[in-house]
Order: C-alpha cells, then sequence, then structure tokens
C-alpha cells in the first residue's frame, strides 16, 4: 500500500485522467478525423492506408459552395439555406408553442388538465417514424409534399407535446408572482408574456436550441417529405444523396466537408447561449 | 381510464398508419388501370417518332423524367429535340437525376409522385411488374421496339401479365449493365488479363491492389456461378430461385481454387467497394479490379492513357483454365402506370430509347446500346469497354428474375472465402458453404 496520502491522490488522479483521456480520444476521433479527411486534396473516396491525408486543400470547401466540378442536381449552398429556412420558422413557432402549452399546464387549472397531460406523454412515447406515412398522404392531400412548408409544419406542430421539461421549470417559479400580477390587474396573457416569460431565459433558450438543431438532423421524415425534389432537399438527405452511388466519387470530399459546414451554426447558435443552457436543463429538472 | 386512454390513441394511430398504406394500394390499381388506355392506338410504328394521332386527346402535356445524374444534361437535350419533333404540342418536362438503383423503389413508394417515365435496371423488373406500376409498351410500339433491340433485351422485358400473356413492359435502353476487369495497363498487361493469376501476380508485383467486392452478392455471385451454380430464373412459385444442375465436386473445386488463390495474394487481392477502384487509380494504390459499367468514365478520368478493359479473367482449376462467369443486365425505360398523361410517356419513352438517343449516349456517356443498328455502329465496335462488356456479357447469367433472397447469402458466400480464418484446402467446408449458400438463396435453410 502506499502511504502518503499525497502520493495515493496523485496516482488515483492520474488513473482517472488517463481513463478520461482515452474516452476523450474515443469520443472526439470521429471528428477530428471528418475535419481533417475534408480537407484532403488526393484520393477519390475513402483512403483506407492512412488516416493523416498526405496533402491539404481547401478545394473540397470551394466545390461544396461553387457547385464546381459536378452535376447541376448537388447544389449545397440551396440546402443549406433551405434548412436555415426550415430550422428558423420551425425554431420560433415550436418556442412559442412549446412555451405557451407549459404555461397553461403549468400555471392554469381547468378539466381534464392531468388528461390532456397524460395524453401528450402517451403520444411523445410514439416514435416518430410511426405515423409518417399517415403524414406523407395526408400531406399529399393538401398537395403539400416536397415543399419547405411541409417541413416547417412536421418540425413545429407537434412541439407542443415536449411541454414537461418546460412545465418543470415554470412550476418553479413561485405563484406569488402571477397572484401578485393578477392583483395589478393584468390578464393571464399578460402574465404569460411580462412576468414569466422574462424570467425563463434559460428554458427559453433550451427550447430554441432544441427546435433550431431538429431540422439539421432529421433525416427520414425529410426524406419522405422530399421524395425526389431536389431543390428542397434539407442538407440530412442532400448530404446522403451525395453518397449514393451515382455521386459517391465526385462527391466523398466535399460530403466531409459539407458535414462539417452543417455543424458551424448550430456551434455558433450553441456558443452564443450555452450560458444558459446548462441552466436551463438543471433548472427544468428540478421538479419534474 | 389511462390504460384505456392509451389502446385509443394507439388504435387511432395504427388506423391512420393502414390508412397510408391503403392510399399506396389504391394508387397502384388506379394506375395498372389506365394502362389499357395507352395502348388504344394499335396499328404499329415503324420509327422511334410517331404520328400525332398517337397522343390522342393529349396536349399541355406535364411530364416528369427520371435519369441516373450522369445522364441529366444529355436527356434534357435529347427532350429539346422531342419538343422540336412534335411542336404542335406543348410540353412541360422536366428531368430529376435519380439513381436507377432506387428507381423501384421510389416508384413502389408513391408511384403517383413518381416520374412519368423513368430508367431502371432489369432486376428490378418483377418487382415493378408485381406492383402493377408500370405501364407495359404500349401496343402499337411493340413490334417496332422488339425488332430495333437485341433480343436478349426483349426477352429479359417481357414477363406474363395478370392474364398469363407475355407482355413487353420496358423500352430497353441499354445492354451493358454488368462488370469487367479495368486495370492499370503500366502494371497489368493485355496478356496477364486474361487470367486471373496473371493479374494477381502482376498486381503484387507492382505492389499495387487487385479490388473485387466479395462482400456484396451482385459481384460475389461470380464464384458461385463460375463453379458452376448458375441461375437459371423462378420456380413456379414466382419467389423461389432456380438453380441449373451442376456437377457438386467440379464447383467446389473450383471454389476452393479461388480461397487458394486469394490466400495466396493476401494484401494483393482486396475485397473493397467497386467505388475504391477509381479511388485506388487516382491514388496509384489499385493495378487492377473488377468493376461496373457505370464508373467507367471515372475510372477513365483517373487512369487517362493507362485505362485498360477486358472481360473478366480466367481461373485455373486443376490445370483448366475457367472463365469467370459474372451478372450481367440491361437497363431499361420504363413507364408509369399512373402518369396523368399515358400516351405522351410511351411516345417520349420511345423516342429516348431510340436509335438516335441510344447512340448518343453511347458517344457521350459510354454506355452500350440494346439497339441492333447502334450496335453495329464503329463507336461501339471499337471501344475497348464496350468489346469487354461484349465478351463478358456471353460468359454471363441474366440478371432478371432474382431472388429477393439470392444477395445477401452470395456476399456470405464470397466473405467466408476472403476471410483470413477460411481454409481452402478444406473440402468439407466448401461443400457445406455451397451448399448452405444454395440452401438459402432457395429460403430452404
Amino acid at each position: 500500500m502506499i502511504k502518503s496520502y499525497k502520493l495515493r491522490r496523485h496516482v488515483a488522479n492520474g488513473l482517472i485522467y488517463l481513463i478520461l483521456a482515452i474516452l476523450g480520444i474515443i469520443w472526439i476521433s470521429p471528428f477530428v478525423y471528418l475535419v481533417m479527411h475534408s480537407f484532403r486534396a488526393e484520393g477519390l473516396i475513402a483512403v483506407d492506408d492512412y488516416l493523416i491525408p498526405h496533402e491539404w486543400t481547401l478545394q473540397n470547401y470551394i466545390d461544396l459552395f461553387t457547385g464546381a466540378g459536378g452535376n447541376a442536381s448537388i447544389n449545397f449552398p440551396r440546402w443549406f439555406l433551405n434548412t436555415f429556412v426550415v430550422a428558423i420558422f420551425s425554431c420560433i413557432i415550436s418556442t412559442v408553442s412549446v412555451l405557451m402549452v407549459s404555461y397553461a399546464f403549468s400555471r392554469l387549472r381547468f378539466k381534464s388538465r392531468k388528461k390532456f397531460m397524460n395524453v401528450g406523454m402517451i403520444l411523445g412515447m410514439f416514435p416518430g417514424f410511426m405515423t409518417m406515412i399517415a403524414i406523407y398522404y395526408l400531406l399529399k392531400a393538401m398537395n403539400l409534399t416536397g415543399t419547405l412548408v411541409a417541413l416547417v409544419i412536421c418540425y413545429s406542430c407537434g412541439a407542443g407535446l415536449g411541454f414537461q421539461i418546460s412545465k418543470g421549470f415554470f412550476d418553479t417559479i413561485p405563484r406569488a408572482l402571477d397572484e401578485a400580477a393578477t392583483i395589478d390587474g393584468a390578464t393571464k396573457n399578460q402574465i404569460f408574456w411580462k412576468i414569466i416569460l422574462p424570467m425563463s431565459k434559460p428554458i427559453v433558450v433550451y427550447t430554441v436550441l432544441t427546435s433550431f438543431i431538429g431540422p439539421w438532423t432529421d433525416f427520414i421524415l425529410a426524406k419522405i417529405i422530399m421524395g425526389d425534389n431536389l431543390d428542397n432537399y434539407t442538407v440530412a438527405i442532400g448530404l446522403q444523396k451525395m453518397l449514393s452511388n451515382d455521386f459517391i466519387n465526385t462527391y466523398y470530399k466535399q460530403f466531409l466537408a459539407g458535414s462539417v459546414v452543417v455543424a458551424v451554426p448550430i456551434t455558433l447558435l450553441f456558443l452564443k447561449m450555452q450560458k444558459y443552457y446548462v441552466e436551463g436543463v438543471t433548472a427544468g429538472g428540478v421538479k419534474g | 381510464m389511462k390504460k384505456i386512454l392509451a389502446i385509443l390513441m394507439a388504435g387511432v394511430l395504427t388506423a391512420t398508419a393502414f390508412a397510408g398504406c391503403g392510399g399506396e394500394t389504391s394508387n397502384a390499381s388506379s394506375g395498372s388501370s389506365s394502362n389499357s388506355g395507352s395502348s388504344s392506338n394499335a396499328t404499329g410504328v415503324n420509327s422511334s417518332t410517331v404520328d400525332y394521332a398517337y397522343f390522342g386527346e393529349e396536349d399541355n402535356v406535364k411530364l416528369k423524367v427520371w435519369a441516373p445524374d450522369a445522364a441529366v444534361n444529355l436527356v434534357k437535350k435529347q427532350i429539346e429535340e422531342f419538343k422540336k419533333t412534335y411542336s404542335e404540342k406543348t410540353f412541360d418536362i422536366t428531368v430529376v437525376a435519380q439513381g436507377e438503383s432506387d428507381a423501384a423503389t421510389q416508384m413502389l413508394n408513391d408511384a403517383s409522385a413518381a416520374a412519368d417515365v423513368f430508367s431502371f435496371p432489369s432486376d428490378q423488373l418483377n418487382k415493378l411488374v408485381d406492383a402493377g406500376v408500370i405501364a407495359p409498351v404500349a401496343k402499337g410500339f411493340k413490334d417496332y421496339v422488339t425488332s430495333e433491340n437485341s433480343e436478349d433485351t426483349i426477352k429479359a422485358g417481357t414477363l406474363k401479365n395478370s392474364d398469363g400473356e407475355d407482355t413487353l413492359y420496358a423500352y430497353p435502353e441499354t445492354n451493358d449493365n454488368g462488370y469487367y476487369m479495368v486495370y492499370d495497363n503500366t502494371v497489368v498487361t493485355e496478356e496477364d488479363a486474361k487470367t486471373l493469376e496473371g493479374t494477381l501476380a502482376a498486381c503484387k508485383k507492382a505492389g499495387k491492389k487487385f479490388i473485387f467486392d466479395a462482400g456484396d452478392g451482385f459481384y460475389a455471385c461470380t464464384f458461385a456461378f463460375t463453379a458452376g451454380a448458375k441461375i437459371d430464373g423462378l420456380e413456379d412459385d414466382g419467389i423461389t430461385q432456380k438453380f441449373v444442375e451442376y456437377d457438386e465436386d467440379e464447383a467446389v473445386k473450383t471454389l476452393q481454387a479461388f480461397a487458394k488463390l486469394i490466400k495466396e495474394y493476401k494484401g494483393t487481392f482486396t475485397s473493397l467497394n467497386v467505388k475504391n477502384v477509381a479511388s485506388g487509380f487516382k491514388n496509384g494504390t489499385c493495378g487492377a479490379g473488377i468493376d461496373g459499367s457505370w464508373d467507367t468514365k471515372v475510372n477513365q478520368d483517373s487512369l487517362g492513357d493507362k485505362f485498360g478493359a477486358a472481360k473478366l479473367p480466367t481461373i485455373n482449376v486443376d490445370g483448366e483454365d475457367k472463365q469467370l462467369i459474372s451478372m450481367f443486365g440491361y437497363k431499361y425505360i420504363g413507364v408509369n402506370g399512373s402518369s396523368k398523361y399515358p400516351n405522351s410517356a410511351q411516345i417520349l419513352a420511345l423516342y429516348l430509347s431510340g436509335e438516335e438517343c441510344q447512340k448518343q449516349r453511347t458517344e457521350e456517356l459510354g454506355w452500350g446500346p440494346s439497339n441492333l443498328n447502334v450496335q453495329k455502329d464503329k463507336i461501339v465496335t471499337e471501344s475497348a469497354v464496350l468489346n469487354a462488356i461484349k465478351d463478358q456479357s456471353q460468359n454471363s447469367c441474366t440478371q432478371v428474375n432474382i431472388a429477393s433472397t439470392f444477395w445477401t447469402p452470395m456476399g456470405n458466400l464470397g466473405n467466408k472465402l476472403v476471410a483470413d480464418e477460411w481454409n481452402p484446402d478444406d473440402a468439407d467446408a466448401t461443400r457445406k458453404l455451397l451448399k448452405d449458400t444454395i440452401a438459402n438463396v432457395r429460403d430452404e435453410g
């Protein structure tokens, strides 16, 4: 046994750091690979003999945005813009609706409030792709398949069901504030916008972040809705298209570059709102 | 109460999901009913351009065409010509890039949202016919199409319809959907390329790879076919793969010869996705590979003057050189059964599959034509690639009527044979592997 307490602590810490470092490397290596190879100049698709590219270039990024060296059906800037627009709209709509639903469930007392909450919970438990075919045909009946509006509808309309975390947060805000405001003559609506919302920055940020990320990462639903309408693709299905047989030889490296580019808006938003984010998640979890 | 609600919600959701499926079937059936309308003009044509009468009442025609990405620009050009040819009618035709390998899947997803005219490989034909989403070639066009294209493509495109009559379901587009050997001619000589042993030795000497995708049933079936276990359409039940009679001892010997050779050239013979061939040519790590006609252009670009093409090599089994037998198919242009403008779609498909368009595709894309006249053209007869493909097509099984259970067991066979731990000298294990593969393909395992 090691006698010295100091030494023992150092050894223990050393071991812990070693394990953490290994875990960290495992976790980060795919990202490092992705970023490195997005700057690779040689080869067409994956190179399997070595990990570090031999030649470096920015050409993949330039090609990605100028569409040089390929066919017109791959249009990454357009897809990026599509996704951005869809993300903005569904972010606004779903944030507002989630917060309103949460507020109603947290503050208002009405008949079958509990039942509605349960229904919401149950519906939320079904996997999203269960209703996908139904959604497709409903959208088709409305003549919306292949449009960005359809995506906004899909991403934002069910958002209210994810009320649990924000409701948990609202529950922690003392009701005394509501009562005071009511005495001063505020309506429920005014209380929500003027009292509760300004106090709920963390949870607003949390909701904004989650609903903004959705469209960037969703694949299945977008794929089904868009079909062959390449002009309205989002980045997720667009990037996958680059890997299909027809395209992979030309676009593999651009695909890597595209994957890096997709991370940019999400990262920026996240960095900007990071300090609220952690607060939001923990605060909402206190009383669920 | 909660439970009841949960069940209720689940019920509602399942019902909507089923409603979705219901929509699809009804689409498909309405599709097949409009088939008959398109073939009302049954007088027969003798050129790829037809009389205006064939359009019937259709005008202000809106059509969507699916073409593989590489062909999109050319198809657009051809459609401009098409519009000029039929200048009395107005057209609004869009061309969308859609990979052929995915065409049937996309058609079956929702035929009414799919293209009116689309190209697809031969093995998808039964799926499309079974689902009733493809309209047969219009009666008036059938004789002309049959006389213009190679017999094999017509035979493979003809299936029995629901009344049991032989029906030509699609317009032949190419006669080249298969794989052949591409090589770097500074590494492998024309003489080397004749035998698998020679090719591998040459690659090994140069320290380069020979790439063959043994894990993909499409390529790996070469092992079984060469061994003698060739396919022969489907059994009468319409789903089970039929094999020809073959000599099992001989087959086992052949598979062992493959495994031995692979073991001997470990490090040279690599089982990788075919896309690695072009990539390997480009960065100089690949000496030769088995790749398909669809990658011809990128392979040529990667190698430049060093590009060489040949039919698949032979393998030496007990002193006898055996030709490798491959899977070979065709590509077709099909007409969507639920097209809103069935006559125009047929006329467009006829035009696009016609001699002139096929010739343009051969010139610009290097596709092997199915049209008999274009086949005689010197751009075809003098093309090394198209000759290699043609030679290989004579040593192949046709990629039509393939059971859905075919690919995975074949891929498994390939994976086993190239695996490090596989013992090529173990005849019993090889025999068992072959038997299991056949049983699994026939779904008897």
